[in-house]
């Protein structure tokens, strides 16, 4: 570990460390596997504790806490669904999150990243990987119990509709979390990407209570990450200025020496 | 082994029991009895608790929630393909919650072992064949390439110490071309067999390498001609001048047209395709002939006319 690097857990997710050392903002969770690193991210020891990198630029929930998230993130001992966890880039930190009690169920439907997911959820022991289509949740619904969080990373055009009908269909209640990383270049160029978010909230605003919104820039163009709690909400959140409108090349100037 | 019952527990749990033996697994009950002996070993043995058993039998299973113990077995042997989930009812739904959870080492053994199963039968889908087929060719296609350019530049030198290994060089070289022949033969049939039109019309091996690149023959049929056109290209399109043709470079025929016109056939011949890897998605009827004859009509045309 290099001198000057302290971890701080985040509050609401004890398994989520930041730290600070100089200007650079770095995230880190607890790992519930063992190494080799998933995707080549860096592994530390602090204090007797393992800490897997949590990178912003492959990871668009960590990109949100980054640029400064302020709803629920998933904790200890929940069990949440992921749609469209891919080769597990993701799901493997939201794996950390949740704990060794908690589980994660992924669901991908591309034959080949599924096989690394797979490979992945052998040592990974509170994944549990299923290859199935998140728009037919009726391959998956009696494997997976009520869960307390939902994640969702789809890039198709109806995805809130594949969201929603799985929230519906799965969450355990109102007051279950969401957390949507928004892929606007996914649903079609008619809309700017702003105005993507800004129909998908109206959306999603009426099922649920919704959180401010960030954009993922610079890290994920054009994505933003929705979320907060389903059940009954009568407005919209109030967006900070900040959020809607990053700086440009800040994250050249944090790598800088 | 007959299946005697069915039930489900959190995760959908299959229990097969022939008498006092009784057997708990992820998969639906195969209709051939060697094979869900060999499914079911598989997943290890597990001990079903007594409890469980019990629970079953005071629920009455058999008769309230899934009907008759054959009735059971022809449903899923018509369901076999059917996503697990598939035989969901709401009585089965309220019998699983009044059943006491399962141990998390079968529950996590009972998940990768359903992911397994899933995966191996979805790549062992002729489709998805195809799609590996065509990615392991290019890949030992290109180091067939890589190896003649290396030799073709190779100085040897009399009596060097290098000698000794260009010997097994030579070795690895030819088994490395026996091995792209023969997975070229492989690919060549069997998409003939899954893109029949469309392996007529651009040639067995560009068809594979264009489904491979679209990522399935149902994609692949959605698109575009002029996106099938550029597929696998690695320039950006530009105002100025843009990438004629991706996979399709290899087209058949595609080196018979004039240089400077073979953006215009590689044009027509995405049309074609487009055409042809529709009717390979939907129908399957085959309608190679007119399209092979209207692509050889436009080999003519571009030749005649140059440029």
């Amino acid at each position: 570990m290099r001198a000057g690097r302290s971890f701080r857990a985040l509050a609401g997710s004890p398994r989520l460390l930041e730290s600070h050392h100089g200007d650079r903002h770095e995230l880190w969770t607890e790992p519930v596997g063992d190494p080799p690193p998933v995707y080549g991210e860096r592994w530390v020891e602090a204090g007797g504790q393992r800490l897997r990198h949590f990178e912003p630029g492959r990871s668009k929930l960590a990109a949100a806490v980054i640029r400064g998230w302020t709803g629920d993130l998933p904790a200890p001992g929940e069990r949440w669904l992921y749609l469209g966890a891919a080769s597990g880039t993701t799901a493997s930190h939201v794996a950390d999150l949740v704990g060794p009690e908690g589980r994660v169920y992924a669901i991908e439907r591309s034959v080949r990243p599924f096989g690394r997911l797979l490979q992945l959820a052998e040592r990974w022991p509170n994944l549990r990987p299923v290859l199935g289509d998140a728009r037919v949740p009726g391959e998956y619904a009696t494997l997976v119990p009520p869960v307390d969080g939902l994640y969702a990373d789809i890039a198709q055009p109806d995805q809130l509709a594949i969201i929603l009908v799985n929230a519906e269909r799965l969450l355990s209640g109102d007051g279950a979390r969401l957390l949507i990383a928004l892929k606007t270049p996914s649903m079609g160029r008619g809309r700017s990407a702003g105005a993507h978010r800004d129909a998908a909230e109206r959306a999603l605003a009426e099922r649920m209570a919704l959180v401010p919104s960030v954009a993922l820039e610079p890290f994920h163009r054009g994505h933003y990450m929705l979320g907060g709690r389903w059940g009954p909400s009568s407005r919209l959140p109030t967006r900070r200025a900040s959020s809607a409108t990053p700086p440009r090349g800040r994250r050249r100037a944090r790598s800088a020496p | 082994m007959r299946p005697t019952l069915v039930v489900g527990n959190g995760p959908f749990l299959f229990l097969v029991r022939s008498g006092d033996r009784a057997l708990l697994g992820p998969f639906p009950i195969d209709p051939d009895p060697r094979r869900a002996a060999v499914r079911f070993a598989a997943f290890g043995p597990v001990d079903v608790p007594t409890s469980l058993l019990a629970a079953i039998d005071a629920e009455g299973a058999e008769r309230t929630v899934l009907g008759a113990p054959d009735a059971i077995a022809r449903a899923l042997a018509a369901r076999l393909h059917r996503p697990v989930g598939a035989i969901e009812t709401e009585g089965l739904r309220r019998a699983m919650a009044q059943l006491p959870p399962l141990e998390t080492s079968v529950e996590r053994r009972f998940f990768l072992a359903l992911g397994h199963v899933r995966l191996e039968e979805a790549l062992r889908s002729p489709e998805e064949v195809l799609i590996t087929l065509a990615r392991e060719e290019e890949r030992v296609e290109r180091s067939v390439g890589r190896e003649a350019r290396a030799v073709e530049s190779f100085v040897p030198v009399p009596d060097s110490p290098l000698d000794l290994h260009l010997d097994a060089w030579a070795r690895a070289r030819n088994a490395l071309e026996n091995l792209e022949e023969a997975l070229r033969r492989t690919l060549e049939s069997q998409a003939k067999l899954v893109v029949p039109n469309l392996a007529a019309v651009v040639g067995a091996r560009t068809a594979a390498r264009l489904v491979a690149a679209a990522g399935g023959v149902g994609a692949l049929a959605r698109m575009p001609s002029a996106r099938l056109q550029l597929l696998g290209s690695r320039r950006r399109p530009s105002p100025e001048r843009g990438p004629r043709f991706g996979v399709l470079y290899r087209a058949d025929r595609l080196a018979e047209v004039p240089i400077g016109r073979r953006g215009a056939y590689a044009r027509s011949l995405a049309a074609l395709a487009a055409i042809a890897v529709r009717a390979d998605a939907t129908t399957r009827r085959d309608v190679s002939a007119a399209l092979v004859a209207r692509r050889d009509r436009r080999v003519d045309e571009l030749r005649r006319r140059r440029r």
